[in-house]
């Protein structure tokens, strides 16, 4: 696939919570304000990126040689774990403020299933490094633009006439399905 | 003893544990696993060519010459009956929509489409999913090996077989494979 | 020290109803919604995460006196990936079309907040008996509440469930609801109504 390619296939197309359906825990518990959302796109991209390009050095360096591919899972979360606990205290150092804002979210960027994801994903698919940097970039992307998606309308949506019942959770997977069905018009662009 | 240092030790120790469960865990089922694999593809290989009586591998280095030009072609076998050839079984993967498809394809030496049989895939039931179904794989049934196989709703002549509702990117991964095999058969093996 | 001990009973039907994960808690979505296109997904999901649950919490409540505190998190996730890895080699061995079809969501399961969760909030305080039986019930809960979502979607948008069609050749199934835009839209509705009885039966308990 074009480098392009790969980045309009993550962010669009294949949109990493739209169509598949990773990262679902952070984009319904944190898209309350968007300016959190933002802050959160962003961590996420980083920890994407980075363990993105760790994990896949570790499989073809280390893994497959040695025929280790079954330790692929405990080893893969374990970086990410490691790499969030780096990110929280780089942030606490240098931005205190966003530390604050993102909270728990923050070490709960460890379970979120797109890091995990888009590691597993890149090994399945095959990538090279520059694939699979394009791949991390694409899928970061694309989670930070459904966050503050759906964080600009659930700020509206707090202000409007919600009927009781759907008020929250279900009222927010309404407005994801309704987004999905957007995103699957970018079906043809691939 | 410095208390990070002790720490350090216990989660070592507490992952060396796993590391060897896992070890022995993977020592149990990888046979299982080759075992499974083994049957599904004889299986496959005895559908997909009925009139095959033994199957023969290619021999390797001119596998090794066709896997470095096509490097998701894992095996092909000849079919032989009565001593002579009668066709090929080529097995290979495909990057589908949900991860890659591992298929088997049969041709006859005669320059006929025998059968495709998918072996491994991870597309969505209902959609995707339908490549295993008997109206999409018995479509490739008896269609040329000259020129490029597409699908269409209504299939109809010699390389058209049929396309499935809302499944083009499944669709489009089984024909990209079908078409890869077919180049191979026809500059490799039909001589 | 241990929370005083609940009856077991009531820890199991705490993760089927009061406390479901799916339904109340609202963690642990991601697989609900990307293996829910059948029933037989759904409900193959639904037992490995019930597997690993029962597996991890009686592993790190066997272990709690003994992990120190500081490294707690990092050690339930080693304990948590190594079940995880286990159902992902059985599976791949004994069933693997349904190994197939589930993806990457087997290994996905380690992130699956609700083995955390529990891990954390229960089976790192209390005795093993309790914590297999809170496993069993988080996990059937969980189940639940997957095989209700598969069935919907298999149903509605295939026409089928456990693979058997229930309607004529010439029924027309909705496909939407096997792709994802019906997948969040179903869960919605379904956490709306389940949110209702909720509310009706704890005003008519009042």
């Amino acid at each position: 696939m074009g480098l392009f390619t790969i980045l309009i296939s993550n962010i669009f197309v294949n949109n990493y919570v739209l169509a598949r359906f990773l990262g679902i825990c952070p984009f319904l518990g944190v898209s309350n304000k968007t300016e959190t959302a933002t802050g959160m796109g962003i961590a996420v991209t980083f920890v994407v990126t980075l363990s993105s390009i760790i994990t896949y050095a570790i499989h073809k360096y280390i893994l497959l040689p040695r025929e280790l591919v079954y330790l692929q899972t405990i080893v893969f979360i374990l970086v990410i774990a490691a790499l969030v606990q780096f990110v929280e205290m780089v942030m606490k150092k240098t931005s205190p403020g966003l530390y604050s804002a993102l909270g728990v979210y923050l070490p709960l960027i460890t379970t979120n299933c797109v890091v995990l994801g888009v590691a597993l994903l890149n090994v399945q698919e095959g990538n090279n490094l520059i694939e699979t940097i394009f791949t991390a970039v694409g899928a970061s992307l694309g989670f930070m633009l459904s966050l503050i998606l759906i964080s600009a309308i659930r700020e509206q949506l707090v202000i409007k006439d919600v009927p009781e019942a759907l008020e929250g959770f279900p009222i927010a997977l309404i407005t994801a399905g309704l987004m999905s069905i957007a995103f699957l018009g970018f079906n043809g662009l691939v | 003893m410095n208390e990070t240092v002790k720490l350090a030790l216990i989660l070592f120790l507490i992952t060396a544990i796993s590391a060897t469960v896992l070890a022995v865990s993977n020592d149990i089922t990888a046979p299982k696993i080759a075992e499974a694999d083994a049957l599904k593809d004889e299986n496959a290989k005895r559908e997909i060519l009925p009139d095959g009586e033994e199957f023969k591998p290619l021999d390797e280095g001119k596998l090794k010459a066709i896997q470095s030009s096509h490097s998701n072609i894992s095996e092909i076998y000849e079919a032989y009956s009565s001593g002579h050839i009668v066709g090929y079984t080529i097995k290979m993967t495909t990057n589908g929509y949900g991860g890659e498809i591992e298929f088997m394809i049969g041709v006859s030496t005669e320059g006929r489409i025998m059968g495709i049989n998918i072996l491994n895939h991870g597309e969505t039931p209902g959609l995707g999913a339908n490549i295993t179904k008997a109206y999409f794989t018995n479509s490739f049934k008896n269609k040329s090996t000259d020129g490029e196989i597409t699908a269409s709703k209504e299939p109809s002549g010699d390389t058209e077989v049929q396309a499935l509702t809302s499944a083009t990117r499944s669709t489009d991964a089984i024909l990209d494979g079908v078409n890869t095999a077919l180049k191979v058969y026809n500059e490799e093996l039909a001589n | 020290m241990e929370v005083g001990k609940l009856k077991l009973s009531k820890i199991f039907k705490n993760g089927i109803i009061k406390d479901n994960p799916i339904f109340v808690q609202l963690i642990g979505m991601c697989s609900v919604l990307a293996v829910t296109t059948s029933a037989k997904n759904g409900l193959a999901m639904g037992l490995a995460v019930t597997g690993v649950l029962i597996g991890s919490n009686v592993v790190i409540s066997l272990l709690r006196k003994v992990i120190p505190d500081k490294i707690r998190i990092p050690a339930f996730i080693v304990v948590i990936a190594t079940f995880v890895t286990i159902v992902e080699m059985f599976m791949k061995a004994y069933t693997q079309d349904l190994y197939n079809e589930l993806g990457i969501f087997i290994p996905l399961i380690v992130v699956n907040c609700i083995i955390l969760a529990r891990a954390e909030a229960f089976a790192s305080k209390n005795n093993v008996l309790s914590s297999a039986v809170d496993g069993l019930g988080m996990g059937l809960g969980y189940t639940m509440a997957l095989l209700i979502l598969g069935s919907l979607r298999e149903i509605l948008g295939a026409g089928s469930i456990f693979d058997k069609m229930l309607f004529g050749p010439n029924f027309e199934p909705a496909l939407i609801f096997i792709m994802p835009p019906g997948a969040f839209i179903l869960l919605g509705i379904l956490i709306a109504i389940f949110n209702n009885v909720r509310k009706k039966k704890e005003t008519t308990e009042a």
